[in-house]
C-alpha cells in the first residue's frame, strides 16, 4: 500500500494533488490495480560475474503473441510441455521435457532454459567435446527421455529452440542472466537409502506412486512422471546420479507443499533428506543407456563420483 | 428556546440512564441456573465433552496460530476494529478457572459473561443456544479437567467508544438472539440429529447464512426462512450456499459430503480457506454417523429462493482447445502457464491431490470471492490422517490484478462452468483486504512426517 501513497504524491500533477487534498485523503488512499511483480535478475558478463550490466525480467507467455514468430514459439512451448503426447516416436519414457525443466524452464534451480540459448555451444565434460544446443537437447532425448534424437533441422527442433531464444529475451551472447540452474547440495553427505525409502513413501509416493510408476490421466497423458522402472529416465540421465538428483529434489520437490513458489514447490527437505531419498529412487531399476561407454572420455574431465557406470 | 434545549438534554440523559439501567438488567433475565450438578472428574463425561467441543469447534476461535490450545487471543476483524477471543483454559487468573458450571453454561448458551455483561455475537451463542444442558455439562467437565491451564491475559477490543460498551449489546441479544429451543423438522432421528448439529454446535450458519443490518444471521434455522445457509461472505471468503440449487449443493451426493467433512476432500474437490479450518479442527473428528446425519440433512434443504435449480448444460469446448494448442484468450494463456500443471487441460485436477475446477460448485458459485482469494493467497487443504499428504495451492499474488481477473473469469466460464464475471476493481479490493488479514494455519505448509524432518547430516 505504501507504493500507492508514493504514487499519489510523486506523480499526480499539482492540480490533482490539490483536488485530492480537497476531497479528503480518502480518495488518494484508494488502491489502484497493481502490475505484474515479475521475478527479476541481474544480467552479468560471462567473463566477469561481478559487473551488473542490466536486468532480466522473466517474461510471461502472454507476451509471446507480440512476437513475429509467435506460432513457432507457442509450438515449441507445447512440445516442451507435452513431449510424450506430441512426439511419441522420439520419447521412450513417460516423461516430458518440462517434467524436469520446472514451470516451462522459467525457475532458477529448477533446470531453467533461461541461459540455454546463449550458453551453447560449449565443451561438456560428459561428451568431452563441444556440444551445441541441438546436441544438448538431443542429449536429453536420449537419456532423460530414454528416446531417439530429433532431426536437427526439423520443425520441432527449431520450435523448441525458438521458445528458448524467446525466453532469453535478447540477452547478448557474451552475457548471462545471473542465476543458477541447480542448487547447492552437500556432496560429502553419506546417503541412507533406508531413511530415503521412508521419506519417499511419506512425501513423494502420493504422486509418484508406490512403485515409482508415476500417474497418467484418463487419456493416458502424464500427470506425474515415473521415478523408476521401464518408463523412467535411463541410467545415462543426470538425475540417475544421487547428488544431481538431490540438488533437483531439494529445491523442486515435493510440489504443492506450500503457498510460495510458482508450483508451491521444494525447499522443505534438508540436504540429508534430499540425498537419502535420491539415493533410494535413483538406484532403483531403470533402462540402460546404450552409448554409456563413450561418456567422460577425457582424463582431464574425469567422471563424477556418483556416475552410474 | 433555551429551556427547550435544556429539557431535551435532560430527557436525553434520563433516557440514556434508563436505557443503561435496563441494558444492565437484561442479561440477568437471560441467565438461568442449570439443574445438573457436574462431576468434572468423571472420565466418561470428560471424553464426551471433548467430542462436543470438537463438534462446536471452540478450538478454531479460541486458539491462535502459534498459541497454546484454548488460550484465546484470536482477532476477529470487524469494520470498526478487531475483537479478541478470550482465554478459556482453566487458569484461575486469566482463564475461566473460577467459572462455576452456571457461569460457563450462561456464557456458552446465552452469551452472558460471569460478571453479567453481554458477549459479542462473534462468539456464536445464538447457535449454541439450542444445545442441551447435558452437552454443556460435558464440555464444562472437559475444559475444567482436561484442558491445560495457560496464563494469558485477555486483550481489550479495538472498538471505539460506544461500540465497546457492553450494555447496548444486551438489547442486541434481546432482539436478535432470543431464547430458542431446537425444533426438529423431520421425524426421522438421523435427519433430526443432522439438523441439530448444523444449527447448534456446528454453527454452520454463522458463516453460511447472510447477516442482516444488525449483524444478526437472517435465519437461525430452515424453519425461520429459506435464507438459512443460502450463502454469505466471511473474512473475504464466500461461504457459499449449502441449499439444494445447482450452485449450492445440488451437484453433491450425501456420500461426497461425508467424505468432504471427514477428509477435507473428495475425488474432485478440496476444502479451502475458512472451510479448510472447519474440517481441520472440527468435522474430521466427528463420528461417521454424525457426519452422515449432517450430510443427509443438508440434502433435504430446498433450493435457495430465486436461484436456478438446474445447471446450464453447457458443452465442454475448452479441453480440446487446450490439447490442440488453441489459446484463444488471454485467460487461456494464463491458465496454461500457471494453472494447467495441477488443474489439468480438462479442468479435472487429480483425484484427492488437486481439486477439479470443472464442475466444481466452489468455483462457479455465484459470488467469486473465494475463488479470487485462493488465487491471490493460495492455501492448504486440511490435514487429516485419511490421506498421505495435504497439498497447497500456491499464491499467485505476483500476477497483475488485470490478469488475476482474466484467469478467474476463465476458470469460472470454461469447460461446463458458467458464472458471472469479475472485474479489476474486485481484485484491487481483495488484494487490499488481504494486505491486512492475519495469517491462519492453512496458509502454512503441512506437518511433514517425522521421517522427513531435517536431521543432523552424516558426513564422510
Ligand atoms: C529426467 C529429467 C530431464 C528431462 C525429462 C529432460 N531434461 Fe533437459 N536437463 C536435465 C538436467 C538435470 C539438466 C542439467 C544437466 C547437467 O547439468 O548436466 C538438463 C539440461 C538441459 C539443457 C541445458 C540447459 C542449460 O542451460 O545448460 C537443455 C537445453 C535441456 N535440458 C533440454 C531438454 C529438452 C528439450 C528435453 C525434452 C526433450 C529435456 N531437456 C528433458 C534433466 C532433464
Ligand atoms: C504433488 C505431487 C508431487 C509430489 C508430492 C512429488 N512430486 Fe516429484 N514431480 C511432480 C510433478 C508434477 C513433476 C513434473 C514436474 C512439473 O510438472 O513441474 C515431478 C517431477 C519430479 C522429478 C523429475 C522427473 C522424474 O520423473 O524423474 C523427480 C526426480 C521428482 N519429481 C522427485 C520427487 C521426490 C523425490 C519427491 C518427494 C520428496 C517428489 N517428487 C514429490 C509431482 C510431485
Ligand atoms: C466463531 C468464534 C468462536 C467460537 C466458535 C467459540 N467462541 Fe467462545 N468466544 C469468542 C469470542 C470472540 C469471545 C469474546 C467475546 C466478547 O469479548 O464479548 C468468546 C468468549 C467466550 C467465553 C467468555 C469468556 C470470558 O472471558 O468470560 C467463553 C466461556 C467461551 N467463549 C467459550 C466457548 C466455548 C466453550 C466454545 C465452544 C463450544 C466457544 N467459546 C466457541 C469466539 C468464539
Ligand atoms: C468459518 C466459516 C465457516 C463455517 C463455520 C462453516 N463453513 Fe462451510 N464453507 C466456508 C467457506 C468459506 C466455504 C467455501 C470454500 C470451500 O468450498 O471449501 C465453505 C464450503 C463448504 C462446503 C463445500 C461447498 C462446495 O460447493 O464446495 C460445504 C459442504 C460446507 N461448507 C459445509 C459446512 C457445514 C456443514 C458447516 C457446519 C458444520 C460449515 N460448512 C461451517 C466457511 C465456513
Ligand atoms: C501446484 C499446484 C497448483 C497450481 C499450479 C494451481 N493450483 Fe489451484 N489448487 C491447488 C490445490 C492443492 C488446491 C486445494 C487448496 C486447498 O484445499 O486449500 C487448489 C485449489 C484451487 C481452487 C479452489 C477449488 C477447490 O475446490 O479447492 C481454485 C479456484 C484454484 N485452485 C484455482 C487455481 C488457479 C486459477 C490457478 C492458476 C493461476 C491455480 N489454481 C494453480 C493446486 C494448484
Amino acid at each position: 500500500m505504501n507504493k500507492m501513497h508514493t504514487l499519489c504524491f510523486n506523480w499526480v500533477p499539482k492540480a490533482a494533488l490539490v483536488a485530492c487534498v480537497a476531497l479528503g485523503l480518502a480518495a488518494c488512499d484508494r488502491p489502484t490495480p497493481v502490475e505484474r511483480d515479475a521475478a527479476t535478475y541481474n544480467v552479468v558478463h560471462v567473463e566477469d560475474a561481478n559487473k551488473d550490466i542490466g536486468t532480466y525480467v522473466i517474461p510471461q507467455d502472454t507476451a509471446i503473441v507480440n512476437e513475429p514468430n509467435a506460432d513457432e514459439i507457442f509450438y515449441g512451448k507445447r512440445l516442451l510441455n507435452e513431449t510424450k503426447r506430441l512426439l511419441p516416436d522420439n520419447v521412450g519414457a513417460s516423461m516430458n521435457c518440462n517434467s524436469c525443466h520446472i514451470a516451462q524452464g522459467k525457475v532458477p534451480l529448477g533446470d531453467p532454459y533461461i541461459n540455454s540459448y546463449n550458453f551453447y555451444p560449449k565443451v561438456m565434460p560428459r561428451a568431452g567435446k563441444e556440444v551445441d544446443l541441438e546436441a544438448r537437447i538431443n542429449g536429453c532425448f536420449l537419456r532423460s527421455m530414454n528416446g531417439k534424437a530429433l532431426d536437427r533441422d526439423s520443425r520441432e527442433m527449431k520450435a523448441m529452440i525458438a521458445y528458448m531464444k524467446w525466453l532469453s529475451q535478447n540477452v547478448p551472447k557474451d552475457q548471462r542472466v545471473d542465476i543458477e540452474n541447480a542448487g547447492a547440495i552437500d556432496e560429502s553427505l553419506v546417503p541412507d537409502p533406508v531413511r530415503g525409502e521412508e521419506i519417499y513413501y511419506a512425501q513423494c509416493a502420493a504422486c509418484h506412486g508406490d512403485n515409482g510408476e508415476g500417474m497418467k490421466d484418463s487419456r493416458g497423458d502424464i500427470v506425474f512422471p515415473p521415478l523408476w522402472g521401464d518408463e523412467s529416465f535411463n541410467i545415462g540421465a543426470g538425475l540417475a546420479r544421487t547428488y544431481k538428483a538431490a540438488a533437483f529434489v531439494k529445491y523442486n520437490m515435493p510440489m504443492g507443499i506450500q503457498t510460495v513458489g510458482l508450483w508451491g514447490h521444494g525447499n522443505v527437505l534438508s540436504d540429508q533428506d534430499a540425498v537419502d531419498v535420491s539415493e533410494f529412487f535413483a538406484h532403483k531399476p531403470r533402462p540402460d543407456f546404450p552409448g554409456k561407454e563413450n561418456d567422460w572420455p577425457l582424463p582431464s574431465m574425469p567422471k563424477p563420483k556418483d556416475a552410474r557406470y | 428556546m433555551l429551556t427547550w434545549l435544556r429539557r431535551l438534554i435532560a430527557l436525553g440523559v434520563v433516557g440514556l440512564v434508563l436505557a443503561f439501567a435496563l441494558g444492565s438488567l437484561l442479561p440477568h433475565l437471560r441467565t438461568e441456573s442449570p439443574s445438573l450438578t457436574v462431576d468434572i472428574s468423571d472420565p466418561e463425561l470428560i471424553q464426551k465433552g471433548e467430542y462436543v467441543a470438537r463438534t462446536a469447534d471452540c478450538f478454531a476461535c479460541h486458539t491462535t496460530l502459534e498459541g497454546e490450545d484454548y488460550a484465546g487471543g484470536l482477532p476477529m476483524l470487524t469494520p470498526l476494529g478487531a475483537i479478541y477471543s478470550t482465554n478459556i483454559t482453566p487458569d484461575k487468573e486469566t482463564g475461566i478457572g473460577d467459572y462455576t458450571f452456571e457461569d460457563f453454561y450462561n456464557a456458552v448458551k446465552h452469551g452472558v459473561r460471569k460478571d453479567n455483561a453481554a458477549l459479542y455475537p462473534a462468539m456464536p451463542y445464538p447457535s449454541y443456544q439450542i444445545m442441551p444442558e447435558e452437552d454443556i455439562a460435558a464440555m464444562y467437565a472437559y475444559f475444567m479437567s482436561a484442558v491445560k491451564p495457560v496464563k494469558r491475559e485477555n486483550q481489550a477490543s479495538e472498538l471505539p467508544p460506544v461500540f465497546n460498551w457492553r450494555w447496548p449489546l444486551a438489547y442486541w441479544q434481546a432482539i436478535f438472539a432470543p431464547e430458542r429451543e431446537f425444533v426438529a423438522e423431520h421425524e426421522d432421528e438421523v435427519l433430526a440429529r443432522g439438523q441439530y448439529l448444523i444449527e447448534g454446535p456446528g454453527h454452520c450458519g454463522s458463516c453460511h447464512t447472510e447477516r442482516g443490518i444488525g449483524y444478526q444471521e437472517v435465519a437461525l434455522s430452515n424453519l425461520d426462512s429459506e435464507r438459512f445457509l443460502s450463502g454469505a461472505t466471511i473474512d473475504g471468503w464466500r461461504a457459499k450456499s449449502l441449499r439444494g440449487e445447482y450452485k449450492g449443493l445440488g451437484t453433491w451426493s450425501t456420500e461426497e459430503l461425508v467424505d468432504f467433512f471427514k477428509t477435507g476432500r473428495t475425488e474432485t474437490t478440496a476444502a479451502f480457506g475458512a472451510m479448510a479450518e472447519v474440517v481441520e479442527h472440527s468435522t474430521q473428528y466427528m463420528t461417521e454417523e454424525d457426519l452422515y446425519a449432517m450430510a443427509a440433512y443438508l440434502k433435504t434443504l430446498s433450493p435457495a429462493p430465486g436461484k436456478p435449480v438446474a445447471g446450464p448444460n453447457k458443452e465442454d469446448t475448452t479441453t480440446q482447445k487446450l490439447l490442440d494448442g488453441v489459446y484463444d484468450s488471454r485467460g487461456a494463456l494464463l491458465y496454461v502457464e500457471y494453472c494447467l500443471v495441477c488443474h489439468r487441460a480438462d479442468g479435472m485436477g487429480v483425484p484427492r491431490i488437486f481439486p477439479a475446477l470443472a464442475g466444481n460448485s466452489a468455483v462457479f458459485t455465484e459470488n467469486a470471492e473465494s475463488v479470487l482469494q485462493i488465487t491471490l493467497s493460495g492455501g492448504r487443504m486440511p490435514e487429516t490422517p485419511h490421506d498421505r499428504m495435504a497439498f497447497s495451492m500456491p499464491s499467485f499474488s505476483s500476477l497483475s490484478d488485470a490478469d488475476i481477473a482474466e484467469v478467474v473469469n476463465y476458470i469460472r466460464n470454461s469447460w461446463g462452468n458458467e458464472a458471472s464475471e469479475i472485474n479489476v476493481d474486485d481484485v484491487v479490493k481483495m488484494r487490499h483486504f488481504l494486505s491486512k488479514k492475519p495469517r491462519v494455519g492453512t496458509d502454512l505448509p503441512p506437518h511433514l512426517g517425522t521421517s522427513a524432518q531435517p536431521q543432523g547430516g552424516q558426513h564422510e
